[in-house]
């Protein structure tokens, strides 16, 4: 049967095939993107995403593709359910395209630790496109689908778009069901969207938005509005958070920065100087919080129900084994750390301080907006791109990777990145961050900055 | 030599009554096939999540407030990490340092210190674990699913609790009082009532308590008690013998009345207690906690005392009918029927009870038998005749008078018919006659019994003995 | 704070995972390392007053009491490793053994 969607799956088809030396995807399949471009066919013409091929990471449960988040431990699970998130795109009339590589159970900063083997960066291979969430990013960058889902945690999204010139966005904590996204930090966990342009991302990310009764930490809202892009930024007033702009910051950011900010003030925006005094203990009180959950959520996986089994001897031997084995190094040190956390004569000092000081975190976003501030302009990444290799010998090098991207997280507001430009080639992100629930200023400011500013364009 | 005190606390589970799972809506049904009332959140698969039951929540309340605790509008969810194969997740979805409830107590009769109220420290919600079987696939362990995320309370009682009898007499009254709220069957040989027993003991006089044990794997009341008393005498005996009691956990085995200690490690498990991140507060409003006030019963306590004073009935009497709410029910609706109270307590406490116990209903219609209780008191039927027809007496209410009538058991109180048979007893038995005249009184009763057996049972007895007597004395 | 080798085994049977003795000691180091670095929050003095922030709903929703069928595409048999007469099979408990 030739139609017009049976076209789009075979021309899908053909650029994953194209991209497979970026190492990407982790699953896809001809004979299921028929299937897709079958489904949606018998979908009414009205459909918001009709024929929109999506590519998903693989931490987001699908029936009929396996998912392995990247490890060794689920090599060959597949889900005898669906994640909410899929059921949405599939009745908007989009097409699964495939499962995207990430790093293991989405933890990373580059898709360096995927079981799998690295991403590759679209446009210098020896560079990382950023993580986890790379293979999407990777994806969307080099034109293959034009959106893809992501999930965030610390920046997972935003900082891959920062690094692979896409646009990324994490909405507001609760907006988007977590039903089916395998549970990293379950209160810092977004599922995000990756798209070409702010429209694309936009239009997504209302498909898959909306209260989920299978989640009980998801949100009652009104549907999102459709992106409606302004004339001008008049009578918007837009914070640059000091903390956000040190002096060291790399150069090539710098100047896509100021670039992008120079052109916010030509579209009338005012320009203001904050604090957010509490900025530098984010990634600190994350890397306490999100593994301690972490070392709970990823408990499951010991070989009993499902995944790869290991080891002999008594069920502790399996367990140990199992785990030892089937989770990388990066994960390992993670449930360490957090367990460690969590242990008695520790929860004081480490989680229960964390807690207290995201508190200090979220209170410095609410008096910034309260005090008049519409949204915040932020580099994404401290850096473009960098090598692969470079930073995997100490771990906290990449965690300070994410310093930009963390805070929304902590705070559970809506951030995003878009492209502000290049440098030495390598693309350059800007962070627009938005009070909770305000998805629809922080996107028509982006489309309309989008509008006006190259993001291919040199800017050092 | 050392007189020692025992102290003993108690952590009881129960199952709540629900249809479905504490956070999924699987079926909490018992004995089904193994591994077919699951889902993604109870089999703990990647990207699963808990959503809470409101009727769980709603039967915690209401055991809660039965139990006279404050209940807590805000309560938060919280992760036990650990790891047996039973636990799906490798945590188990429990209450911490923000329980549902706190601060109740419970009544308790005590053999030797009289009532006491022995203190609920906490009530908290929770979910089940599924079932490890050992001895279904030799060598391995055999998993099944269905049990686990059925709703628990789990109830913890101060260490209020002196002797191993007392321990037993609380869950004795733990269990009406549960069980009376409907909150749940709590049925220990079906697994739905567990408990776990602490104790310790120290020299009489010291306020610091000793080293507790903690004993589990009890599968009834008594052998709550046997295990008691077993660890007592374990404890004692160590300590007399310049031994140290060290924080150890226990099973009892019902077979030799031992305890011994479990194989794993001593050292108490870190369970590294955190608020659930996918479980928001769990917020009770005012209102709601009102109403679910109102849907408790009288609770048995109130219902004796009542039963005492309204009906006139021993506090024996009042314990048997009010032990079960439903028997409670139905003895009142037999009164309200008409029945005189003392006569319906009698016939409810021995022969509705044998029926009741054996099929779990009751044989006869209040009003049947509130209208059988009355032939007996008129003398329309003897007690004796009136067991039988009670027998034949349908649940559907049907007139005992048709059934005497059908089955021929009308007493007779006719006076003509009475002297008949009564000269006909006198005439066989000239001496008894004679010597009843002379003094011996007594034989009034052997006459009555002749006379009683002409009538084929059928004569009313007192009318016979008001004939008997009359005749006897004349002449 | 140092984290100790001993610590780090210690934590990782709490946390069931196989640490090869030949690999303790750089573990250790990055434990240590990490700790270290997220050990910067005691500069925030006492925290009490700041409470806990809950990310989503203030409240949790609650679920109608209505069983329905667990929705799964395939049995369990069809996930599981190991999977005999209906049941999850896993080895003999051995060390975890509750007797």
């Amino acid at each position: 049967m030739t139609t017009a969607l049976r076209d789009v799956a075979r021309d899908t088809a053909a650029r994953l095939r194209a991209a497979e030396p970026l190492n990407a995807t982790l699953h896809w399949a001809p004979e299921l993107l028929d299937a897709e471009a079958d489904r949606a066919e018998r979908l009414e013409a009205g459909a918001s995403l009709r024929g929109m091929p999506i590519a998903v990471k693989d931490n987001i449960v699908t029936v009929e593709q396996p998912t392995t988040c990247g490890s060794r431990i689920l090599t060959g699970y597949t889900s005898p359910y669906n994640a909410t998130v899929i059921d949405r795109l599939r009745a908007a009339g989009a097409l699964i395209a495939c499962k995207t590589n990430l790093d293991e159970f989405a933890m990373g900063s580059s898709t360096e630790h995927s079981a799998y083997g690295r991403v590759k960066h679209p446009l210098d291979p020896a560079r990382v496109p950023g993580g986890s969430s790379g293979g999407s990013g990777a994806l969307v960058a080099a034109g293959v689908v034009p959106a893809a889902l992501g999930s965030e945690t610390g920046g997972s999204v935003r900082q891959p778009a920062s690094f692979c010139g896409v646009v990324g966005v994490k909405p507001t904590y609760g907006r988007v069901s977590r039903y089916g996204l395998v549970a990293f930090g379950s209160s810092l966990d977004c599922i995000s969207v990756f798209g070409a342009t702010v429209d694309t991302a936009s239009r997504v990310l209302r498909a898959i938005a909306g209260i989920d009764p299978r989640d009980a930490t998801s949100v009652d809202r009104p549907p999102m509005e459709p992106l409606r892009m302004p004339e001008s930024l008049t009578g918007m007033t837009i914070g640059l958070p000091r903390e956000y702009f040190p002096g060291d910051l790399h150069p090539g950011v710098k100047a896509g920065c100021d670039r992008a900010i120079a052109r916010l003030r030509d579209l009338g925006a005012t320009l203001v100087d904050v604090s957010l005094p509490h900025s530098r203990y984010a990634v600190p009180t994350y890397y306490i919080i999100a593994p301690a959950e972490a070392a709970a959520n990823l408990a499951r996986y010991d070989g009993a129900r499902y995944g790869n089994r290991q080891g002999d001897g008594d069920v502790r031997a399996l367990y140990r084994a199992t785990r030892g084995l089937g989770f990388g190094p990066e994960v390992r040190r993670r449930i360490l750390i957090g367990t460690y956390s969590l242990s008695a004569g520790y929860a004081d000092a480490y989680y229960n301080r964390a807690q207290a000081a995201r508190m200090r975190i979220v209170q410095d976003f609410h008096a910034a907006f309260d005090s008049g501030i519409d949204l915040l302009f932020t580099p994404t990444a401290p850096s473009p791109a960098f090598k692969a290799g470079e930073k995997t010998d100490d771990p906290v090098a990449m965690y300070l990777a994410d310093i930009f991207v963390c805070p929304a997280s902590l705070a559970g507001i809506p951030a995003m990145s878009q492209p502000l430009g290049r440098t030495e080639g390598l693309p350059v992100g800007g962070q627009l961050i938005a009070p909770a629930f305000e998805e629809s200023r922080m996107l028509a400011t982006a489309a309309l900055l989008e509008r006006h500013l190259d993001a291919a364009a040199e800017v050092r | 030599m050392t007189t020692w005190e025992t102290v003993i606390g108690l952590e009881v589970h129960v199952q709540l009554g629900t249809r479905s799972k504490m956070f999924c809506a699987c079926a909490t049904s018992f004995g089904d096939p193994p591994n077919t009332n699951v889902c993604p959140v109870c089999l703990g698969l990647p990207g699963a999540l808990p959503v809470p039951n409101r009727e769980a929540v709603r039967l915690g309340v209401r055991a809660a407030l039965a139990l006279g605790c404050t209940i807590h509008e805000r309560s938060i969810f919280a992760r036990k990490n650990y790891f047996y194969p039973d636990l799906p997740k490798g945590y188990q979805i429990s209450q911490f340092d923000r329980p549902l409830a706190t601060g109740g107590h419970v009544a308790v009769e005590s053999p030797e210190r009289g009532l006491l109220a022995v203190s609920i420290v906490r009530l908290h919600l929770e979910e089940d674990a599924g079932k490890s079987l050992h001895d279904r696939v030799p060598g391995k362990t055999a998993v099944d699913l269905n049990r686990a995320g059925v709703p628990l309370a789990e109830i913890v009682s101060g260490p209020d609790l002196r002797r191993p009898a007392e321990a037993r007499a609380y869950l004795v009254t733990l269990k009406q009082l549960l069980v009376y709220a409907g909150v749940s069957e709590c049925s220990m040989e079906k697994g739905s009532l567990r408990v776990d027993a602490n104790i310790s003991i120290r020299p009489a006089g010291q306020n610091r308590l000793g080293t507790k044990t903690e004993i589990k794997n009890l599968n009834s009341f008594a052998n709550v008690e046997r295990a008691l008393e077993a660890e007592r005498g374990r404890q004692q005996r160590e300590l007399e013998n310049g031994g140290v009691i060290r924080q150890l956990t226990l099973l009892f085995n019902a077979g030799t009345g031992q305890v011994r200690p479990m194989r794993s490690k001593e050292e108490s498990h870190d369970y590294r207690y955190f608020p659930d991140p996918d479980l928001p507060p769990l917020a009770l409003s005012g209102r709601w906690i009102e109403e679910i006030r109102g849907e408790l019963p009288e609770l048995p306590a109130a219902r004796r005392s009542r039963f005492g004073a309204r009906y006139g009935l021993p506090a024996y009497d009042a314990g048997v009918l009010t032990a079960d709410r439903a028997i409670a029910d139905y003895y009142e609706a037999v009164v309200s029927a008409g029945a005189d109270p003392k006569a319906a307590a009698n016939w409810v406490m021995t022969e509705s009870l044998t029926g009741y116990n054996e099929s779990g209903r009751f044989s006869a219609s209040a009003q049947s038998l509130a209208a059988l209780l009355a032939l007996i008191k008129a003398g329309t039927v003897s007690h004796q005749a009136a067991k039988k027809i009670f027998l034949e007496l349908p649940a559907d209410g049907a007139d005992p008078h048709a059934v005497a009538e059908r089955l021929g058991l009308l007493q007779v109180r006719d006076e003509g018919a009475l002297e008949t048979w009564v000269e006909e007893a006198l005439a066989a038995h000239p001496q008894e006659v004679q010597r009843y005249r002379a003094g011996e009184t007594k034989l009034l009763g052997f006459l009555t019994g002749q006379v009683m057996r002409r009538s084929q049972g059928k004569a009313d007895p007192k009318g016979v003995q008001s004939v008997l007597v009359r005749k006897l004395e004349s002449k | 704070m140092k984290v100790t080798a001993e610590e780090v085994r210690r934590v990782a049977e709490l946390a069931e995972l196989a640490v090869e003795d030949a690999d303790l000691p750089a573990l250790t180091a990055q434990m240590d390392r990490i700790v270290e670095f997220v050990a910067q929050l005691q500069e925030l003095g006492s925290l009490d007053a700041a409470g806990v922030f809950v990310a989503g709903p203030a409240e949790s929703p609650l679920r109608e009491d209505e069983p329905k069928p667990g929705g799964l595409a395939r049995p369990p048999a069809a996930i599981a490793p190991e999977f005999v007469d209906g049941f999850f099979v896993v080895p003999r408990l051995g060390a975890m053994e509750e007797g």
